[in-house]
This record gives C-alpha cells, structure tokens and sequence, in this order.
C-alpha cells in the first residue's frame, strides 16, 4: 500500500488551495490513498524511471489551429457586465484585502 | 425507438402544430414531471416561447430546417447568453455566462427552442450525476434509480418526454452511460468533430460535447447541424464534416470484438451484446476476435490525466472572478482556500487534489508521464485494430442503472463502472450508445458501437442497423 503522511496531504492540500480538517481530513485521506493505490497500475505498466522516456505528447490534439490575430470589437462593457451590479460601467467585487 | 425529430419537424413543417404550441405542451410536461425526475435544475420557458414564435416565422417562410421549431435542453455545463450556467456547482451559483458555446449559437441559428440546462454531475465529475449540488436526477424507467451521469439529467429529459434531445458532454462516458442507463441514444463524437468553445473545462484533452436522443438519425441530424471548423476552439477540425447519412445495411461490415471489453460483465449484459452481435453477423456482417491488451491499464491512466487537467482547469475559481466568494476570511489566501473549500463538492475536491498529486514534484514522473505514454500505447493499439476492422461492439456499461445513493460508496468500485466507455475517450474515437434490451428488472443495457477517427459514418450506421433490426426494442423520447 502506498501511504501518504498528513505533512504531505496538508502540502498538497496547500497546493490546491484546499482545506480538510478533522473528521473530514481522516475520511479524505484514506479514500486518497486508496485512489493513489488505484492509479499505481501505471507502474506496473511503465516499469523504471521516466528519465529515458520520450514524451510523445499523449493527448487528443490532432489540430492546433491558430487564426489571424485581427482586431474586433470587443463585447460592450454593459453585456459584460450584466450578470452582476456594475458601478459606472466597471466590475465590482468585494473588497478582498481589508 | 424512432426519429422523434423527424416525427415532429414533419408536424411543424405540414403545420398540423405550431412550435409555440409544441413547445407549450413540453412544458405543460416539465412542470408535470420535474418535480419528481430533477432532470432540469434552470428552466428558460419565456426564451422558449420566443426562440417558438421566431421559428414559427421561419417555417411559415419556408426557411426551417429539420431541427427549427425543436424543443430541446443543453447540459448545464454548456454556456448559454444570460441564462444560469452553473455546472451544478455552488461555486458557479448565479453564474450568467455573456456569450454562447458555438453549439448552442449553431442549433440557435437552426431556430432551436431552449427548454432550460440539465442536471450533471459537479462539474462533469461522477457517473451517476448524484454529486450535483441540486441533488441528482432519477431515472424514469425506475425512479429508485440514477439516470447516470455526468448528463444524467440529459438522458431523463430525453427519455421522459421533457425534451426532443438534450446536449451532453463525454469527458469519460458522460453521455453514453446515462444513455445506457435510461435507454436512449448516446453519441460522442471524434475529438475534435463538434466545438468545446463554451463548453466549461473539466478536462481539456478528453472533453468533447455529445448528443442524447431517441433515435439514431436524430442523432445523425443534430450532428450535420453543430459539428465542424469553428475558429474560437483551436482543437476543432479545421475543414468542414461531410454530412452524415447512416445506412442501414451492415453486410461486409468489419466487426471487431475485443474479449478486454467482457471482463467482470453482467451475465444478462453479455447475454444481450452477444445477441445483438448474431443479428449483425446474420444481416451479413463479418465478426472477428481482436486484441485491445492495454485496455487493463485506461481506468488509472483516465483519472491521473483526467484529475491532472481538472486540477489545472478550475484553478481560475478563487471567488475573485466568478460565482460565489466566501464570507469570512482575513487575507487573499484564506478568501481563495475558504471560497474554494465551500464551493466545490466532495468529488471535486477529490479529483482536483488528485490532480494536484499527479502533477506535483516527485510524483509527475511516476503518474502524469507514464499515464502519458500508456495513452500512447493504448491509441497506438485503437489504430491496429481498425486496420482490421471498421468498428467494434461492446458493452456500454458492465451492469445497468445503479439504485440512488450509489456514488456515495467505495469511489474505486464507482470508477471501475467507466472501463467500458473511457478508451473512445482516451483515444479521442466516435462511439454510441443504443439500447440493446432490458436486464430482469426490466432496466435497459447499452450497446456500445465504437469507430476510427472521424468515422462517424460507420458508427451511426451500424447504430441504425441496431435500431432498425429490432435490437433495440426500448421505446423512449415520445411526448
């Protein structure tokens, strides 16, 4: 069983930008190891390090089509600010830093 | 199962019913039924009744398409203009995107009618849509069970009348499984075929929108309609797609059957894909044995990469630029990890932190760059085979719609529910999803027909023949 120390669950927690605590750490930490254990198969596939593996991109993109970067009329500030309550045009979010 | 679209374009278009009428009585429906399936967690009736009467003006001046006049619903991932878009998330509550997703300004342009945004799964993240902060949609073959998910919601509306179709998204099966589970048709397409711009990122290199109905040539249809080049996904095929007309006739059709896929199966699911496939094999069909051996490996090599993109894709929701904010915090860092910790669900939290894992120093090489190079391998195996064959069939999912409350148990045995459908994903591959019959209980099984890159001609062609020929002997999607 591969095991992870509450250090590094509270580093990755951290990373995240997450927070357990408690009751709701324990049950996190044993569903995530469980998981990790899961996800292990990839080891008993790729055997050794990764240092001679060649990176071969392994994703779906079969298209990276770019176009011309031309200027266009950017969308009027009331459209995008009609899913909230504008102040004289502008986005107003509470205040974060108090 | 028949062609609900053709069915009800025909009435529009003989003007034997007006959209506007149409659409009044899906909702007299909804309003009916909602109650008890959760399948629609927005509703959007007064911009149906417009988007009704503007096709209504359409067809009167002859310019209608089949799909003009339509009542349909998209999945609540899926960006509407003003309307809620919230992935089933309380950290996206009140979110009104200010742009539509290229699917839903194409189906608009066709003179669709928006009936409202379905329920899912928290952000696409679940196979029974039970981890939506709305609670999850019931299925309405038997209402003590999942309608699956992600698109669970979707797939209910469809198969309970509440909608002509639905739009879905397949991260890893999100539109097959939930079709398989309430017997209907559930179509992803090749990566790359229809535009994610607009759909809400979950996991970039997997997701890709698909199509819930009651037949195979309203599939078909909504297709021709939504796929193609669009210059805002810089993913998405670049040429124009040749309109796809399935045909019914499978004799010469190269099918390939992969043991891999029957591993841990139901009986009764293995008892129905083996009649289906004798049905194929006596319409002429030619059946042959092929060997998929990396597909041991797709349910880890899934959730590392999958988690390792969700991680890096809902990174941009800190409370500073969308959807809800914490209410009690002292700095910038604790607003973001408060607002992050409350709004986002259990499962999501799991993945992200998952993701995070995978990615981070020490283990990226372990997890995130073997994953990688089993995808590879595994894309590599897909291609061999349909060198040898035109498309495969296959389970959709290895046991029928799980009773409610079943996510919330041991999440591996959840996530072992995907193996079927998670290598078209993987590989980026066309499939559907048609019901093939029911188990004891009476819950439908799905068929899954799976082909090569942008062939999705084979595909709904075969998924015809299933239709056509009796194998699915499920009725669904008829108001």
């Amino acid at each position: 069983m591969m095991g992870i120390s509450e250090k590094e669950f509270a580093m990755l927690a951290r990373l995240a930008r997450l927070e357990f605590d408690g009751e709701r750490k324990q049950e996190f930490m044993s569903e995530f190891e469980e998981i990790i254990n899961f996800a292990n198969a990839v080891n008993n596939a790729v055997a050794g390090d990764t240092e001679s593996i060649k990176d071969t991109g392994g994703d779906n993109v079969m298209f990276e089509e770019l176009r011309e970067d031309t200027v266009k009329e950017s969308l009027p500030n009331e459209k995008i600010t009609s899913g909230v309550t504008p102040v004289n045009g502008y986005f107003t979010v509470k205040r974060v830093v108090k | 199962m028949k062609s609900v679209i053709g069915e009800l374009s025909a009435l529009l278009k003989s003007r034997k019913i007006s959209s506007v009428e149409l659409t009044k009585k899906y909702i007299s429906e909804i309003e009916k039924k909602n109650g008890n399936l959760n399948a629609y967690v927005h509703l959007t009736f007064d911009e149906a009744l417009k988007n009704a009467e503007n096709a209504d003006k359409l067809i009167k001046e002859g310019k209608g398409t089949p799909l003009t006049g339509i009542p349909m619903t998209l999945k609540d991932n899926i960006c509407t203009d003003g309307i809620l878009t919230t992935c089933c998330s309380k950290i996206l509550e009140g979110h009104r995107p200010c742009y539509d997703a290229t699917v839903w300004k194409r189906l608009k342009q066709c003179g669709a009618v928006l009936l409202g945004k379905t329920n899912m799964d928290e952000f696409a993240m679940g196979s029974a849509s039970e981890t939506s902060c709305y609670g999850a949609p019931k299925n309405p073959v038997d209402v003590m069970r999942v309608a699956g998910g992600s698109s669970g919601g979707g797939a209910a509306a469809v198969k309970a009348g509440l909608a002509a179709y639905a739009l879905g998204s397949d991260t890893g099966g999100s539109v097959r499984q939930p079709a398989a589970f309430c017997g209907t048709v559930g179509f992803k397409p090749t990566y790359g075929a229809i535009s994610r711009y607009g759909l809400i990122a979950y996991a970039s290199s997997f997701d890709q929108i698909g199509i819930l109905s009651a037949g195979v040539e309203d599939a078909a249809e909504i297709y021709n309609a939504v796929c193609g080049a669009d210059e805002y996904d810089m993913t998405c095929c670049p040429r124009n797609m040749p309109e796809i007309k399935p045909e019914v006739d499978v004799k010469g059709l190269k099918i390939g059957i992969a043991e891999e896929f029957y591993k841990g199966l139901d009986s009764e699911i293995r008892a129905a894909v083996d009649r289906a496939v004798a049905v194929y094999e006596k319409a002429g069909a030619e059946i042959m044995l092929v060997k998929l051996p990396s597909l041991e490996y797709v349910l880890p090599v899934y959730y590392i990469l999958a988690c390792a993109e969700a991680s890096s894709n809902l990174g941009r929701y800190d409370g500073i630029r969308y959807g809800s904010r914490a209410e009690n915090y002292s700095g910038v860092d604790e607003m973001i990890t408060i607002t992050r910790s409350q709004g986002f669900g259990k499962e999501v939290q799991k993945r992200i932190m998952l993701g995070t894992y995978v990615l981070s120093g020490g283990y990226s090489d372990a997890y995130y760059k073997k994953a990688r190079v089993l995808r590879e391998h595994i894309k590599a195996e897909f291609n061999s085979v349909f060198g040898l064959c035109d498309v495969l069939l296959a389970p959709t999912v290895p046991q029928t719609a799980f009773p409610l409350g079943y996510s919330g148990g041991n999440p591996i045995e959840t996530y072992l529910s995907d193996i079927c459908t998670v290598p078209a994903n993987i590989a980026g591959l066309p499939a559907v999803s048609v019901p093939c019959g029911v188990d004891g209980k009476g819950l439908p099984i799905g068929l899954q027909i799976i082909g090569d890159r942008f062939n999705e001609s084979a595909v709904l062609s075969a998924a015809l023949f299933a239709e056509k020929s009796g194998i699915c002997d499920i009725d669904g999607g008829v108001l």
